[in-house]
């Protein structure tokens, strides 16, 4: 195993402190346990609060979208493990403006179990919560099990809007249907080349033979839908495109807005070139891009491979998605 | 009981139950990580210091919410945080009471249950707390005064912990043993059993107390 870190078990914490050094204008850890990250300037009086989290390995997901118009805060676990419901409260606590919070984060059984357990000591502590789970995989589940998908890059998308509508003072029952909606209205689907190696135990997060792809693989190397030989870009582009443009039933005239993510070792050239097949496929269809990002938005460490999430856009959809955010690895003015 | 009685109570079983806190503490560390004599004795302590400060009026729901929030505070962990949400639960079942008989108890004892069923996905035989408390939420269910029914709830509760012994822990850390968690008692549904035996122990049940 080649990895540039010191022990296993400390880089975790170490990732995070670098973070905290790095920016200490956008964000802060509120107490003393260092998994906690809040927005340098929360709590904001008044307005609602969005707390997130996760496991460990996706960066930029889940922590570098805490800052002005994205989430509030975030709960860090250990590399693909969930945080502990304490800490998922300590977020929630450090958030809280009086409007309440909410829990937005993807549907893995591990953080459901938590974010349910700190909604109820959130409540002990008349801190309202709501929960919106990212579910954008197509691959995990069928259309028919749509409320079962896991959640995966798409999630931006759903940071990017609740926290625009946060901002701007929405209520908790606003926000949450503003996440809920561009939930409803996102698809994503990844391909998968290579494994990532576990820093703590050494293992990989899933195996494939060389010269083949695993089409609609999961963030943590979950199986996905199809495994073959290694197409090419425009080959692998147009199957992902096909499988989305169904699931959200785009038509001739729709607006969308794009993502096509890397996993962490695939170079932004190649995202690039898939990106241009993206724009051919939908413009062939008539669906016009009002939006796009191309680049590292959620990492499985050095996996290589790439993702490509859509989300069907209304004018209150493109108006959130356009409004101002910052964070230490994002950026809308 | 009335409402300041149920606060007494409470305070002088869970005084009782602290003794069991070393047992409970063993228990864990052969199966989980050894923290539940700490988050019982920790935790048992901050309930009575949060109840000493509730004001006399305090109804039986917010005595219970006072429970569960100095529970889930004192030592924080997975399972102070499932006790804490059950004990939510079981103070909403209780919502615009002024006294509590065998029958609220049961009712509480329910909805403490089925939350933390449903929160720790667990289901009856996954070898959790939940194997005491269903059995003994239907013994009290099946009682009309209060003795009889505590009697019955602490026998229910002692029969279903002796039985976790021939199971295999289906949940959380206990689950990673696999079938060298079989026989070995189920921590969290002994330290259910000892609490109701604090009950009895504690003596807050007066002859034919309903």
């Amino acid at each position: 195993m080649k990895k540039i870190i010191n022990k296993p078990e400390q880089f975790v914490d170490e990732m995070i402190e670098g973070i905290l050094l790095a920016h200490p204008d956008k964000v802060r850890t509120p107490g003393d346990d260092r998994r906690i990250l809040v927005r340098a300037d929360a709590p904001l009086e008044g307005k609602v609060g969005i707390v997130t989290g996760g496991g460990s390995g996706h960066l930029p997901l889940f922590k570098g979208y805490v800052g002005r118009g994205l989430c509030s805060g975030v709960a860090i676990g250990n590399v693909f493990s969930s945080p502990s419901s304490q800490q998922v409260f300590e977020a929630t606590k450090a958030v809280d403006g009086g409007a309440g919070v909410l829990y937005l984060y993807g549907n893995y059984g591990g953080d459901v179990f938590n974010f349910d357990l700190a909604a109820d000591l959130a409540e002990l502590e008349d801190i309202p919560t709501r929960t919106v789970l990212g579910r954008d995989d197509v691959a995990s589940q069928p259309k028919e099990r749509k409320h079962d998908r896991r959640g995966v890059a798409g999630i931006l998308f759903a940071y990017k809007a609740a926290g625009a509508a946060a901002e701007r003072g929405d209520s908790l029952e606003e926000v949450a249907a503003v996440a809920e909606d561009v939930v409803e209205h996102t698809a994503t689907m990844g391909i998968g080349l290579s494994p990532t190696i576990l820093p703590t135990t050494g293992a990989l997060s899933f195996e494939l033979p060389d010269g083949e792809m695993e089409i609609g693989i999961g963030i943590h190397g979950e199986p996905g839908i199809h495994r073959g030989p290694l197409e090419t870009a425009d080959e692998i582009t147009d199957r992902i495109v096909g499988a989305l443009t169904e699931d959200l039933a785009l038509e001739s005239g729709d607006r969308v807005a794009v993502l096509v993510n890397g996993m962490g070792a695939t170079p932004l050239e190649e995202l690039y070139v898939v990106y241009r097949r993206v724009h051919q496929a939908l413009a062939g269809q008539d669906v016009a891009i009002a939006k796009s990002y191309v680049g590292e938005y959620a990492t499985s460490l050095e996996m290589a491979g790439l993702s490509i999430s859509l989300l069907k856009l209304d004018d209150a959809r493109l108006e959130l998605l356009e409004a101002p955010a910052q964070s230490p690895f994002f950026q809308e003015s | 009981m009335r409402a300041d009685q149920l606060k007494s109570a409470i305070k002088a079983s869970l005084a009782e139950l602290v003794a069991y806190s070393d047992e409970l503490r063993d228990l864990d560390q052969a199966l989980g990580d050894g923290d539940l004599g700490i988050t019982v004795s920790l935790g048992a302590g901050a309930i009575i210091e949060a109840l000493d400060e509730l004001g006399d009026d305090a109804t039986p729901s917010e005595i219970a919410r006072a429970c569960a929030k100095a529970f889930a505070n004192a030592n924080p962990s997975t399972m102070a945080a499932l006790v804490a949400g059950g004990l939510l639960a079981g103070s909403k079942a209780w919502a615009g009471r002024d006294d509590v008989d065998v029958a609220a108890a049961a009712e509480f004892v329910r909805a403490a249950g089925e939350n933390i069923s449903q929160r720790g996905k667990s289901q009856l035989g996954d070898k959790t707390i939940l194997d005491a408390i269903l059995p003994a939420a239907d013994a009290l269910a099946a009682a009309t005064d209060g003795r009889e029914g505590l009697a019955a709830a602490v026998a229910a509760a002692e029969r279903a912990v002796l039985e976790t012994q021939n199971l295999q822990s289906r949940r959380g850390r206990a689950s990673w043993l696999q079938e060298r968690s079989i026989g070995l008692k189920d921590p969290g549904a002994t330290a259910m059993w000892r609490y109701l035996q604090s009950w009895e122990k504690a003596g807050v049940l007066a002859e034919g107390a309903r």
